[in-house]
């Protein structure tokens, strides 16, 4: 491409950096890795030099965050590109994320999430069919890759730009939605949508929100399973003949009981740094929709190894949707890009290939 | 056993009636405060109950709290009697501090309680000194520093965690991030959002739960304190609280507007507790007006003792300076002002 | 009680150096009571910058003689928060310099936990630490600031000037339940004396020593001062009758010693290394002319630091640095 042509396209990619950290009580109890705001704001700043792989260059759209690690990332950004920062209100929780990915659902070609679980979660409800390259920051991680900053930037720049078409690189991941049904007056009819797995948990409190202790698991509904993921996704995953992808449709129920009374036991990886004995009850594939139906006298129930609703003489209703997230692969996309000359740089006459 | 463990209904309960005895003891704490009967100044821990209470909760009953300028919380959860800390904070003899301290150096070292203290960030290094004897002489205790979001920023809680975290100390430091070091929002004073993140710089594992709700202070306390006691070592545990009152009472709160305090109201620790304990079929509502009602009696008895109590006699000011009084005390001590006279010198 | 009559009590001595006799002091307090432990910056297998704790951690082990980071408010504090909850804590400040960066924990905690909170907090903690000039240190390193401490309610001061009197306020200090600062001064660490073996042998916090007795002058000294006093006493003891007292402890004060000895000689010099100005000689003029302002025959003569810091260069530091000489002058003023 000429170099008169290096306009400012009208191609832009949203970056949502979540910096609610420390919430996890796994770093206590598990291997849980901490990963602070200075980091965070590193990986940003990788990501926004990986975006410039795209020509013509950019626009980047920030969510705002209270630390300012958008800011600040923005600021040290390569000038090519075109950088903003969105307006609007911060409360500091989860639903800034979801206002920011409301917002990237009608602007961006193409989103970079960093976070975990729960931030690509928040995004998915969101996002709609925006492609969303997420990159993991957080702990206990099932869904969002571990990869380079630098790498998923590119990887952003090169489906927002077309360069790669997002059709062959991205995938549509399931959801677990769950719906307690009955129980305490309060607690009626509340729901929530997981990402990889819905779960249920004998502890009675939300609490420090963290899986304390693999005992108190009692099974649940997971949208993917495979022994190389972490939580309930593992324990089905070492159970199922063939593992299960993200996009595969429908998902799997695990029923778990003590180990003692358990006529299968299998190991899993429950808890970054804990490899707990599992007591397998029962466990079934799910078609897309099909509910699954637990009781929980006394318990949480979480998403993607988080408590999140407490609920007492409770029916849950869990079952497997299938409009999640559109994932990118970021490795993918960089050999299709590659293939399709999108890391070539206009060439001299006198060189090049053969 | 803790006097209170939040994993049973009983538990539960007493928590809850300890959080409902707080408020209650702070609310007429300022009442008396502003009509003049308590003299010096206040700082009240109302909307902070969570933190406080979920902390000692998670405690035995002779570890140690090293508390802050804003102990009452502290004292209650420990285990201190109201009566005697309201005569502490109305300057009487029958105070914990024979009326020496008032609020904000009420402390019962006997029952754990290592004192409220004035300095902002000199609880954690005594509580590092108390993880120090308990480690020295091997007893099966923890200490816990108490310290606000301001505190972060003091020289000396650095030292004091590094110290713990270097020698493996039985210690838990507690930061109670009630969002304001006096009239200061937290992002005003320090550089990282969350302020258990500095764990990372002792290699220490910090937390930040929620110091609204009661049972998630408790759990991440317990679990602190497991690791203490397996000498693992200190952990900084932060719960994001707020104070519904100004920093001390008379505060004009010019930093902060009542949308904001409403918003946090909405999540108040005693009323969301009651509500799960009443959906959990804990509590009836009817059991909790009670609580309330017991509640309130116990400080109107409490107040009611402070006023009938006796003033200290002004000769009580020579005493306690030492263990051994040095004759430097004792000559005024033996010739107090009231008493008609202070010493002379030499005569012609 | 004088010195002498001590000496005399206490039949069996040995010679050590001040540094020697500090140590033994120590080494005898961590063997008669376990919750005795020091604490403070390479005391442990560095054996302490100016070598006073020495083999203490080969005996004792790492516990009891616990090394610190350089962090004297952290440690200072720690030991406050060990002294409140059971054990003995002797803390070493390195330098008296540095007891600035410790100073909220002492002023704060240390010397007020006891009375804010009504007498239900015991403080049994020693804070040695080492002062003066003399050794080119310079500012940072020579300072002679036990007037503060002394000065602060809620603590004890003692400040030794004979190896006696070193290893018995030493030993009286770790084991009173009060916190007690011991300023040892870093000049007379290789100066000898005779001190009582005896393991329970201590000087009560409180009691000043004569060290010297006369007729027609009272020099009331300090640390290094008590020393250079004696040795001035002795060369003009032709001349002027000279009765040495080691104040021995800064606070308490032994007024009475100090008083006995005016009422005497009637003429008084105070020489001691902090600066003059408020601070230790003023408290001990102060005293000595409310209790014995009538026997005063001339006016009270001080020997101190002349309100500068210590300077670093070796003629800098000789000038203002008070000494022997420093005394006699004043002797001859008032003589």
């Amino acid at each position: 491409m000429a170099d008169a042509d290096r306009s400012r396209s009208s191609t832009r990619v949203g970056l949502l950096v979540n910096p609610a950290a420390g919430r996890d009580v796994r770093r206590l109890t598990g291997g849980a890795s901490v990963v602070d705001n200075y980091a965070k704001r590193r990986v940003a700043e990788c990501v926004l030099e990986g975006l410039t792989l795209a020509d013509p260059p950019l626009e980047v759209v920030a969510m705002p965050d209270r630390t300012g690690i958008a800011r600040d990332a923005i600021e040290t950004a390569d000038e090519s590109l075109a950088t903003d920062i969105l307006e609007m209100d911060l409360e500091g929780t989860a639903a800034d994320t979801r206002t920011a990915a409301t917002r990237f659902r009608e602007t961006v070609d193409a989103a970079v999430v960093l976070g975990g679980d729960g931030t690509t979660r928040d995004v998915a409800a969101e996002i709609g069919p925006v492609p969303v390259v997420a990159v993991s920051t957080g702990t206990n991680n099932v869904v969002p890759a571990p990869v380079d900053g630098t790498l998923a930037g590119a990887a952003a720049a090169l489906v927002a730009s077309g360069a790669v078409p997002a059709d062959e690189v991205t995938t549509r991941h399931g959801r677990v939605e769950a719906e307690v049904r009955s129980g305490t007056a309060s607690g009626d009819g509340r729901r929530l949508t997981a990402l990889a797995s819905a779960e249920l948990s004998s502890r009675s409190f939300v609490g420090t929100r963290g899986l304390l202790d693999p005992a108190d698991l009692r099974g649940g509904v997971v949208s993917r399973a495979h022994p190389g993921d972490v939580g309930l996704p593992a324990v089905a995953g070492a159970l199922v003949d063939s593992p299960l992808a993200g996009d595969d449709p429908g998902g799997v129920a695990v029923r778990l009981e003590e180990p003692s009374g358990a006529d299968r036991l299998v190991r899993a990886v429950v808890a970054p740094g804990v490899l707990a004995t599992v007591g397998i009850e029962s466990w079934r594939r799910l078609e897309p929709g099909e509910t699954a139906t637990f009781d929980l006298a006394d318990g949480v129930v979480g998403a993607d190894g988080e408590r999140e609703l407490e609920a007492t003489d409770a029916t849950v209703e869990l079952r497997p949707i299938e409009d999640g997230p559109r994932l990118v692969d970021p490795l993918q996309t960089l050999e299709i890009g590659a293939r399709n000359g999108g890391f070539d740089v206009g060439t001299r006459a006198s060189s090049g290939s053969e | 056993m803790a006097d209170y463990d939040l994993e049973s209904a009983e538990g539960r309960v007493e928590a809850l009636r300890r959080m409902v005895l707080i408020r209650a003891f702070d609310e007429e704490a300022g009442d008396r405060f502003a009509d003049g009967e308590i003299p010096g100044f206040v700082h009240l821990y109302i909307g902070e109950e969570a933190v406080g209470v979920g902390t000692c909760g998670a405690l035995e009953p002779d570890d140690y709290i090293a508390s802050t300028h804003r102990g009452h919380g502290h004292c209650i959860a420990k285990g201190l009697d109201p009566k005697y800390m309201m005569a502490e904070l109305y300057g009487k003899s029958e105070g914990y501090c024979n009326g020496k301290g008032g609020s904000m150096h009420i402390a019962d070292v006997d029952a754990g309680m290592l004192g409220a203290n004035g300095i902002v960030g000199a609880g954690p290094p005594l509580a590092t000194g108390a993880a120090l004897s308990i480690d020295y002489q091997d007893r099966d205790q923890v200490a816990v520093g108490f310290l606000g979001d301001g505190a972060v920023a003091q020289g000396q809680v650095h030292e004091a965690i590094n110290l713990a975290s270097t020698w493996d100390l039985p210690a838990v430091f507690v930061v109670e991030n009630n969002q304001y070091g006096e009239g200061t929002p937290v992002e005003k004073q320090h550089n990282v959002d969350n302020l258990s993140d500095t764990a990372g710089a002792y290699d220490i594992p910090g937390l930040t739960v929620d110091g609204m709700d009661v049972t998630a202070v408790a759990e991440a306390v317990s679990e602190a304190r497991s690791r203490a006691r397996a000498g693992e070592g200190p952990t900084l545990v932060e719960a994001e609280t707020y104070r519904y009152r100004g920093h001390y009472e008379g505060d004009e709160e010019p930093y902060r507007d009542e949308e904001e305090i409403e918003r946090w109201k909405d999540r108040d620790p005693i009323e969301s507790f009651k509500d799960r304990l009443i959906d959990r079929g804990e509590l009836t509502e009817s059991e909790f007006e009670e609580m309330q009602a017991e509640a309130e009696a116990e400080i109107d008895a409490a107040i009611e003792y402070a006023q009938d109590a006796d003033l200290p006699e002004p000769r009580e000011a020579y005493d306690d300076m030492f263990a051994e009084m040095p004759p430097e005390i004792e000559r005024f001590a033996g010739a107090a002002r009231t008493d008609g006279g202070r010493p002379g010198g030499d005569r012609p | 009680m004088t010195a002498q009559v001590e000496r005399e009590l206490e039949t069996e001595t040995e010679e050590l150096t001040v540094r020697e006799a500090i140590r033994q002091a120590l080494r005898e307090e961590l063997d008669r009571d376990e919750d005795v432990f020091l604490i403070g910056e390479d005391i442990g297998k560095f054996g302490g910058v100016l070598e006073v704790t020495g083999d203490l951690y080969e005996e004792f082990g790492e516990e009891r003689v616990r090394d610190t980071p350089i962090s004297e408010a952290g440690f200072t504090g720690a030991a406050t928060g060990a002294a409140a909850t059971g054990t003995r804590p002797v803390v070493e400040l390195m330098f008296s310099d540095f007891s600035g960066v410790a100073m909220e924990q002492i002023m704060n905690q240390m010397a007020k936990m006891r009375y804010m909170f009504g007498g239900k907090a015991e403080m049994p903690l020693t804070v040695r630490t080492t002062e003066g000039g003399g050794m080119g240190a310079a500012s940072q390193h020579s300072g002679t600031v036990h007037s503060w401490i002394a000065h602060f309610p809620g603590l004890k001061a003692v400040a030794p000037g004979t190896a006696a009197a070193a290893k018995g306020l030493t030993k009286a200090a770790i084991r009173s339940n009060d916190p007690v600062f011991v300023f040892e001064n870093k000049m007379i660490y290789e100066q000898t004396g005779q001190v009582p073996t005896d393991e329970d042998f201590t000087v009560p916090i409180g009691e000043a020593a004569v060290e010297r007795e006369g007729e027609d002058v009272t020099v009331v000294a300090t640390q290094r001062l008590v020393g250079e006093s004696l040795e001035t006493a002795e060369s003009i003891a032709d001349d002027v009758d000279v009765e040495v007292i080691d104040t021995r402890s800064l606070y308490p004060l032994d007024t009475e010693t100090i008083v006995e000895s005016v009422r005497k000689t009637g003429r008084l010099i105070v020489a001691d290394e902090s600066p003059l100005s408020y601070g230790t000689h003023a408290e001990i003029v102060a005293r000595v002319q409310e209790e014995a302002f009538f026997s005063l025959d001339a006016p009270i003569q001080r020997v101190g630091t002349p309100d500068t810091h210590m300077p670093f260069s070796p003629p800098l530091e000789n000038e203002v640095l008070p000494d022997g000489d420093d005394v006699r002058a004043a002797i001859e003023r008032i003589s």
